[in-house]
């Protein structure tokens, strides 16, 4: 299968690359959302491997730039940054749909591309499934103890602790996780809740990388209460991860994970499969 | 030729090559091209980091009527292959073909060749084959034996970089990979037997390295070659910006300012 490159969207302003393999029926659709400023390939080249992984099993993707971003230009539109990235979104959804025939998509965003992941799979009827790497996440008790506690007890910590210059007016455990507006934690928990409602599948893979207010696999629940013990959501921790998997054999994990869950709740129907 | 639309029309996402395993981004502004310019990636991070660049230089160049084609080596950004197929032979005969598909869509024989760090090697390497007029590189890596050396020093700091990872990471857990890529032991060889001669051609070297780094353009003689030093210093191995742009006008600035001075 070769991979196909799309100029597209409603001002032709964005730039995209599809997998189109042809012997699966019935797949969803995958579509995957920059991570930060880094172009579609994403970091270390994660979302091309991502992508002709699932393209050999099957699943058609398409991983692009949204507005502005890597090779994709402005709509010229006046809009907020939020419907901006739905709309492009959508005509992401629009294409792979045209080409692949598929009327159901996963969404993948890793940081930011999670935090636009969320957004739009609140709203959009057409995805069936959403991945979330390193998405929200809120410093709780439980974060606080399992940082403190171990430091209380470590004469070398206190030492550094007392001679470290002191942080900037401002910056405290409220610190925003995201650079840009998040949203509030029970928001964030009630659209979890919503996206469930609705019929979504979600998976949550938070790493080690992002230790400052993350920190246990317990922390989904603690962040996101009993909507995480749900049959449609699946989380996971990588502890040994750093953020944008820098290591080959800690994507190839995070890859591994993915795919499982993919193949675990949106199966391909092969030509010739029993229905 | 009919001018396009709009300047995002003037970027056409393209594959090429023999099977069409090559990922490319053709940028033309409609009137016919004066001249073309070929721009060579680096491999690795680099080549991620100096995407954003490498856009808005072609855009400037565009700008100035001048065709450009934007390319990625088998086994890097979309192109077909795996990060651990990246081949220094492939990349030659890659760049040959760029530069064929450059001239084919410009219709113009006046290919000018630019590349950052390794793309500049390449660059400079395949010039008499692939017939490039002219070369503009930025920071070449010109000591292979030196530039693995150093990526291998990178790796090992990386793994045990606790602002990456809490707990450190075993040497196995990074072996065969430089900053993110796997990297095969082939390429490795290959980079250190590699030896720069001097270019074939006219070229222009943009210095921007720090103080501090080693400047040793020996192996390019001094007949062809022009330096021009760039600044503010570019921070190609600041370990704390692995995963960060490289944004530069002043050289933007500089490449387009030179290219639309050569007749």
């Amino acid at each position: 299968m070769q991979e196909q490159a799309f100029r597209f969207g409603r001002a032709r302003h964005l730039v995209g690359i599809a997998g189109l393999p042809t012997a699966a029926a019935n797949a969803v659709g995958v579509i995957v959302l920059n991570a930060g400023l880094v172009h579609r390939i994403g970091p270390f080249r994660l979302h091309v491997e991502l992508t002709r992984r699932l393209n050999t099993s099957g699943y058609p993707t398409l991983r692009f730039d949204l507005s502005t971003l890597g090779d994709s230009g402005a709509s010229g539109e006046s809009q907020t940054r939020t419907r901006q990235v739905c709309a492009d979104v959508g005509d992401a959804i629009q294409l792979l749909g045209r080409q692949a025939g598929c009327t159901q998509f996963v969404l993948i965003g890793l940081c930011s591309g999670a935090q636009n992941v969320h957004t739009v799979a609140c709203t959009d009827e057409k995805v069936a499934g959403a991945i979330f790497l390193d998405g929200y996440a809120y410093r709780t008790v439980g974060f606080h103890l399992r940082h403190y506690l171990p430091r209380l007890f470590g004469p070398a910590r206190w030492l550094r602790l007392l001679t470290r210059p002191k942080q900037a007016a401002g910056a405290s455990d409220s610190t925003p996780v995201f650079a840009v507006e998040r949203l509030p934690q029970s928001t964030v928990r009630a659209d979890l809740g919503h996206m469930l409602d609705r019929g979504l599948k979600l998976c949550l893979i938070y790493s080690g990388g992002i230790s400052r207010y993350f920190n246990h696999a317990r922390q989904f629940r603690e962040c996101f209460g009993r909507v995480v013990s749900r049959p449609g959501i699946s989380t996971g921790f990588i502890r040994e991860a750093d953020h944008t998997y820098v290591l080959v054999g800690d994507r190839d994990r995070l890859l591994d994970r993915i795919e499982q869950w993919i193949f675990r709740n949106f199966p391909v129907e092969h030509e010739g499969d029993s229905s | 030729m009919t001018n396009l639309a709009t300047p995002l029309e003037a970027e056409t996402p393209l594959y090429f090559g023999p099977r069409g395993e090559l990922f490319g981004l053709y940028h033309c502004e409609g009137t016919p091209a004066r001249k073309a310019v070929l721009l060579c990636p680096s491999l690795g991070q680099e080549q991620i980091r100096c995407h954003r660049l490498y856009r808005q230089l072609a855009r400037a160049l565009a700008a100035e009527g001048i065709a450009v084609l934007r390319f990625d080596y088998y086994g890097c950004g979309d192109s077909a292959g795996a990060s651990a197929q990246v081949d220094w032979q492939r990349c030659l005969a890659d760049t040959w073909d760029a530069a064929n598909e450059l001239r084919r869509r410009s219709k113009t024989d006046h290919i000018i060749a630019f590349g950052a760090r390794l793309g500049g090697s390449i660059a400079l390497t395949t010039a008499a084959a692939a017939r490039f007029t002219e070369l503009v590189l930025w920071d070449p890596i010109l000591d292979g034996k030196d530039y693995v050396a150093r990526m291998d020093a990178s790796q090992n700091a990386l793994r045990i970089d606790p602002k990456r990872f809490s707990t450190p990471r075993q040497a196995t857990d990074a072996a065969d990979q430089w900053l993110g890529f796997a990297i095969s032991a082939r390429l490795r060889e290959q980079l250190v037997a590699w030896q720069p001669a001097p270019p074939p051609v006219p070229t222009l070297v943009l210095d921007s390295l720090a103080p501090a780094s080693t400047h040793n353009r020996r192996s390019l003689g001094t007949e062809q070659l022009r330096v021009k030093t760039v600044q503010p210093a570019t921070p190609w191995d600041d370990p704390g910006r692995l995963e960060m742009a490289i944004l530069s006008h002043t050289l933007i600035q500089a490449v387009t300012t030179h290219l639309r001075e050569l007749t």
